[in-house]
């Protein structure tokens, strides 16, 4: 008896799907199909809790019915709702991941779950928002858009990445006018109105965020570049700043690619000043000079502070004394990346001298400072000193053959560097060779190390059997 | 391999320090115990090893052994890892290439910028030199008077202001050239990142392309020299079982054989027991036999004495039955008795309970009784002590109303007196000066109660002066007053008193704060055993006159006490006053003379004083004092409130004072001049008798002559001849 019933369960589904799908479009099909159907049987009529079933996924939007029914109906509900139910029905409602997987796979080609936690909901939840937030056009979009997504997403967004913020449209259109007509005075009226999305509201109602990801400027723009599409205005500094003060769970803040310069970079660092939580901060491929670099020195010691990235900006000697001054007394650094920048020799001595005290910094990378020899010497003392850094990076640079031998001598000393990058740093193959040779003996002590640690705990553990 | 390195290597750790490893086939069995429970250890230890699968002393030849695939993985491992790198390095060349190349460029950049900006500022100050020449010229231009003068200036202006413009254009042409090349740059970067970003992404590929293919190969490597290690391992394990079983099969056999053999052994030995057994068994019946009729006829004996004894026991069970009987009526009378006892001892308690209630009730009303009697007497006292009040201010008010009257009639008489005195004798009037005049409200004959310390005070003193009264051959009078001053039951002396204040103050000290002693050490003498008597009596609670008085006698009597217990009762009577006196003076004045005196009385008078009031006798005496002291002490207040009562006796005396304020000689003299004054009187009246008749004749005469004035001067006068005017002077009045 049973075996009938599964298999017309199996028969049964596919049509009534149709049915749903073009409602008594044409029945003679249907019917055709009955007809010519071998194992048809007027007898056998599906079950009602089948019956139902379909009518509580049919009806889903109007009277969701999930957490009442017994855990193998709500997986087959689970399974056949719509994707296109809107979010305030589905948001609070269904937790269900092959739900959200669903919802996911059917709206972006790409998903690597990894990279939200493993939860297909929050990938749903966050790139939903990003794509509201990307494609939001202050002025014209109605912000009620982003507000009434706010209360549903606000439990599962911890991470926002958002590569585009548009300008307000309308007045992009004057401004082409204008610049027609005269490209010199549009600029005062421009800064006034070309300010982007204000994220003081976001944030506030995001209480989970921790990790933010912004860069002001537009993609695709094609033949329509502007350099104005591209303005990080003081204002939106400051609204920016502003959202920080709402948000004490943010670890991770990225701003790239968006012409941060000196008193930006100071009104921000102001705002994050002794922030409860803030772990990363990247501000890589931006306008920063020596003054932001200072206020980047004073905010690495009054936070907790651990990855910091300033690649490609324009730090100057200066600037590098400031950030190695804070190094010298800091103790949560572990990552500082200060590539592209034009520290020279005198920021390189900086930082080399506060690595002497320094015993928390795990990795630094310089490449690309027009360093040379002195900073090497330093590098070969500090080399032999520190044994906390694992990473240094002084690619690009112009160290010397004899700068290379003294990072060489620095090498021979030390048992904890695994990786030192010095490509096209005109240190002489000789030298490059043999410091790769003693990098390679310190992976293995490194990884022989690795390997101690969890064989002493897998030892451990059936011991206490 | 491993097993067997386990077995040969595990024996020597445990066994080492131990001296003597326990055999398994030793005699003692505690050692072979030992034995057991180290093989059982022994094992366990081995299999926790190896279910570990490393063990220090196993790991080298695991090392040994495993080599193969361990070199496969490490080889592999390094391979990749070379690999890995490799590929990195290879992409990460292009980022690093991209990186040098913009630091290049911005080095470039910096140097153009520099160059630019160089060159700018050369050309604007060339110009600016122009321009101010071309500016100096307009001033000459302008004292240019002559028309073509004027003109080949302008020209020369133009032409310059022309090359200055040329030459800023030029440099402009020359910056938007050098923008251009920019922009041509740019586009060139461009093409070259998007050409390096396929190279990445083409590397990449590849990388990861190889990265597969290269993980794939070693891991079926790997899986490979896994796989031939495990068949080996097989293969040699199951060879190495296949010998164990072999072993185990032919010790097995040689186990059966022995078996065997043994089975044999032991039957042989059971038959011989057998028969052994029986010839034993056959030797002991006969044996036991014999016993039995020994048995047997010792049975029938007891038996015998058995009859015996149960008769003798029936006689004794029936005599005990007897008594039994006689006991239990015994024990019935008893019961009787007892019960009818019982009863009387009910009735006697329920008596007892009837009269301890009827008691406690009566107790009861006696005591209400006793309350509301007492409550009664109390609201008896209260009204009494009432009235008494009430009488007394009754009595004073009264009193105060007679006497005032009294005293208004005695003022009055004896203004009278001092009228008659001042204006009817003329004689100075002395104002009488009696007691009672002063005297308002009733008289209380109220006996001054000293205070002790005062009593002290007065009693050194006189002491003092009588004494210096005695030496200076003493005035009666002034020893009257010390004694009117002073006046001590007729028992005890002033000196008496004294001496014994003065051992008090000497002797309890200890009665006196420490703090107070501190403060009299720079008092003088005098002063200072006042003020520690004064303390001492604070201390006793002595507060006056008669508590000293009683204090002095208590001691007097205390003394004699001892006296009479210890010496002749008379001769201390006589010598009492005597050594008093003597003591006195010796304690006062304490000079070294005095002394001498003092020890020559003693020593005339086998030093009684020492005898009849020793100084350590004090204490005691002040002990028994203090607690006879008590006692009366707490009477003392209803004898007061007895005492208060008013004595009249001197009443009568005051009012008679008072009625009789004018003596009897005044009054005799008040007599006779009454009979004088009346005399004088009557004189007077006949004498104003007198005078009244002389003023009506003299009325008479005065009225007598207006009639007459009144006719001499009528018109009537006039109208007769002669007039009674003429007549009247003529005739001379």
């Amino acid at each position: 008896m049973q075996e009938p019933v599964s298999g017309d369960t199996n028969m049964a589904s596919p049509p009534l799907k149709t049915s749903a799908a073009n409602p008594a479009a044409n029945p003679r099909r249907m019917r055709r199909i009955i007809a010519e159907d071998p194992e048809w049987s007027l007898a056998i009529v599906p079950h009602l809790s089948e019956l139902c079933l379909q009518h509580i996924i049919s009806n889903f939007e109007k009277n969701p019915i999930v957490d009442r029914l017994l855990p193998e109906h709500q997986r087959k509900v689970l399974d056949r709702i719509s994707t296109g139910l809107p979010l305030i029905v589905t948001a609070n409602l269904i937790s269900d991941e092959g739900y959200w997987k669903r919802c996911c796979t059917e709206r972006w080609a790409v998903c690597d779950v990894s990279r939200y936690g493993g939860s297909w909901k929050r990938m749903f939840f966050e790139r939903h928002l990003e794509s509201i937030l990307k494609y939001f056009i202050p002025n014209t979009t109605d912000p009620n858009q982003v507000l009434e997504v706010i209360p549903l997403c606000k439990e599962y967004v911890r991470k926002l990445e958002i590569d585009q913020f548009l300008p307000p449209v309308k007045l992009d259109q004057n401004k082409e006018e204008d610049d027609m007509s005269d490209s010199g005075s549009d600029v005062g009226v421009d800064e006034l109105c070309m300010h982007h999305y204000d994220l003081g509201v976001l944030t506030a109602a995001l209480s989970h965020l921790e990790e933010l990801h912004l860069t002001y400027g537009v993609k695709d723009c094609g033949m329509n570049f502007e350099w104005s599409l591209f303005d990080f205005t003081y204002q939106d500094c400051c609204s920016l700043a502003n959202a920080f003060k709402k948000c004490h769970a943010l670890k991770v803040f990225k701003l790239c690619r968006s012409k941060v310069d000196d008193e930006k970079t100071r009104v921000l660092i102001r705002n994050l000043l002794d922030h409860p939580c803030l772990v990363e901060l990247d501000l890589s491929h931006n306008l920063i000079r020596d003054r932001g670099a200072r206020a980047i020195g004073k905010l690495i010691n009054r936070s907790k502070l651990e990855i910091l990235n300033l690649c490609n900006n324009r730090i100057r000697a200066p600037g590098a004394q400031a950030i190695a001054h804070a190094l010298g007394k800091n103790s949560t650094l572990t990552s500082l990346n200060l590539r592209i920048n034009c520290i020279e020799d005198e920021g390189g001595q900086a930082i080399g001298h506060a690595l002497l005290t320094n015993a928390t910094l795990t990795s630094i990378h310089l490449g690309g400072n027009e360093l040379s020899e002195p900073t090497a010497t330093l590098f070969s003392q500090v080399l032999a000193q520190n044994t906390a850094l694992t990473s240094i990076n002084l690619a690009c640079n112009h160290i010397g053959l004899d700068g290379g031998k003294q990072l060489l001598e620095g090498m021979s000393d030390n048992k904890t560097v695994t990786e030192f990058d010095l490509r096209l740093a005109e240190v002489g193959q000789e030298s490059e060779y043999l410091i790769n040779q003693a990098l390679k003996a310190n992976q293995e002590i490194a990884r022989l190390k690795t390997l101690c640690q969890p064989n002493s705990l897998e030892e451990k553990s059936p011991d206490l059997d | 391999m491993s097993r067997a390195a386990l077995a040969e290597g595990e024996p020597e750790g445990p066994g080492e320090p131990r001296a003597r490893r326990p055999s398994l086939n030793s005699e003692e069995q505690e050692e072979r115990i030992a034995a057991r429970r180290l093989r059982i250890a022994a094992r366990l230890e081995a299999k926790r090893r190896e279910a570990l699968g490393e063990d220090p002393d196993a790991k080298k030849a695991e090392a040994e052994e495993l080599s193969r695939s361990h070199k496969q993985i490490e080889e592999s491992r390094q391979r990749l890892a070379k690999l890995l790198n490799d590929g990195t390095q290879l992409v990460t060349n292009i980022q690093v290439a991209a990186d040098a190349r913009e630091t290049q460029r911005r080095a470039e950049e910096d140097e153009l910028k520099r160059q630019r900006i160089e060159k700018l500022e050369n050309e604007s100050k060339t110009n600016q030199d122009k321009f101010e020449e071309i500016t100096s010229k307009w001033g000459s231009a302008k004292e240019k008077t002559i028309p073509q003068d004027l003109w080949d200036v302008l020209n020369q202006q133009q032409q310059q202001c022309a090359l200055l413009i040329e030459e800023k254009n030029k440099l402009i042409s020359e910056l938007q050239q050098e923008l251009k090349s920019k922009d041509d740059q740019y586009v060139k970067d461009l093409k070259k990142q998007s050409d390096d970003i396929n190279l990445l992404v083409e590397r990449m590929e590849e990388q990861i392309r190889n990265l597969m293919k290269t993980y794939r190969r070693e891991l079926t490597q790997i899986e490979k020299a896994f796989e031939l290690e495990r068949r080996e391992q097989l293969s040699s394990n199951k060879k190495k079982w296949e010998q164990a079983m072999q072993a185990h099969n032919a010790q097995e056999l040689e186990n059966l054989i022995t078996r065997m053999q043994k089975v044999e052994e032991y039957e042989k030995q059971l038959n011989q027991l057998r028969v052994q057994d029986a010839e034993e068994y056959t030797t002991i019946k006969i044996q036991l036999e014999n016993d039995v009729q020994i048995l047997e006829q010792q049975l029938q004996q007891m038996k015998a004495i058995y009859q015996l004894n149960q008769e003798k026991l029936e006689y004794n069970f029936q005599v005990l039955k007897k008594r039994d009987e006689e006991n239990t009526i015994i024990k019935s009378q008893q019961k009787r008795k007892l019960n009818r006892l019982h009863d009387v001892l009910n009735a006697l308690r329920m008596k007892l309970a009837k009269q301890i209630k009827q008691f406690q009730e009566e107790n009861q009303t006696l005591t209400a009784d006793y309350k509301r009697i007492v409550e009664q007497y109390k609201d008896l006292q209260r009204t009494m002590r009432h009235f008494a009040v009430v009488d007394a201010q009754k009595f004073l008010e009264v009193w105060l109303m007679n006497e005032e009257e009294a005293k208004g009639l005695m003022w009055k008489a004896l203004e009278a007196d001092r009228i008659i005195h001042t204006q009817q004798l003329g004689l100075p009037w002395v104002e009488p000066d009696y007691w009672f005049l002063d005297n308002v409200g009733p008289i209380v004959h109220r006996k001054a109660i000293r205070s002790a310390s005062k009593l002290a005070q007065e009693v050194m003193a006189l002491t003092e002066s009588s004494q210096q009264e005695e030496e200076e051959g003493a005035v009666e009078e002034g020893r009257k007053e010390a004694g009117e001053e002073v006046k001590p039951p007729r028992h005890i002396s002033v000196k008496s008193v004294k001496h014994i204040l003065e051992l008090l103050c000497d002797e309890s000290g200890f009665l006196i704060e420490s703090k107070l002693l501190g403060l009299l050490q720079p008092l003088e003498r005098h002063e200072r055993s006042l003020m520690r008597l004064d303390a001492i009596f604070a201390a006793l609670d002595i507060d006056n006159e008669d508590d000293v008085y009683a204090l002095v006698d208590f001691f007097l009597k205390f003394k004699a006490q001892q006296v009479g217990s210890s010496q002749g009762k008379e001769w201390a009577e006589e010598q009492v006053p005597e050594e008093l006196a003597v003591d006195a003076a010796d304690s006062d004045e304490g000079s070294a003379a005095l002394q001498e005196e003092g020890t020559a009385h003693q020593s005339s008078a086998a030093s009684p004083s020492s005898v009849l009031f020793h100084p350590d006798d004090v204490l005691k005496a002040l002990k028994a004092f203090v607690l006879d002291f008590q006692k009366p002490r707490d009477k003392r207040p209803q004898l007061k409130k007895v005492l208060e009562e008013r004595d009249d006796s001197k009443d009568s005396e005051y009012w008679e004072a008072l009625a009789h304020v004018i003596p009897e000689p005044k009054l005799k003299v008040w007599d006779a001049l009454e009979a004088a004054l009346e005399k004088y009187y009557s004189v007077l009246s006949q004498r104003s008798k007198l005078l009244t008749d002389l003023d009506g004749l003299q009325q008479q005469n005065t009225e007598l002559h207006m009639l007459l004035h009144q006719y001499l001067t009528s018109k009537v006068n006039e109208e007769l001849l002669i007039p009674p005017t003429h007549v009247i002077e003529l005739m001379p009045p």
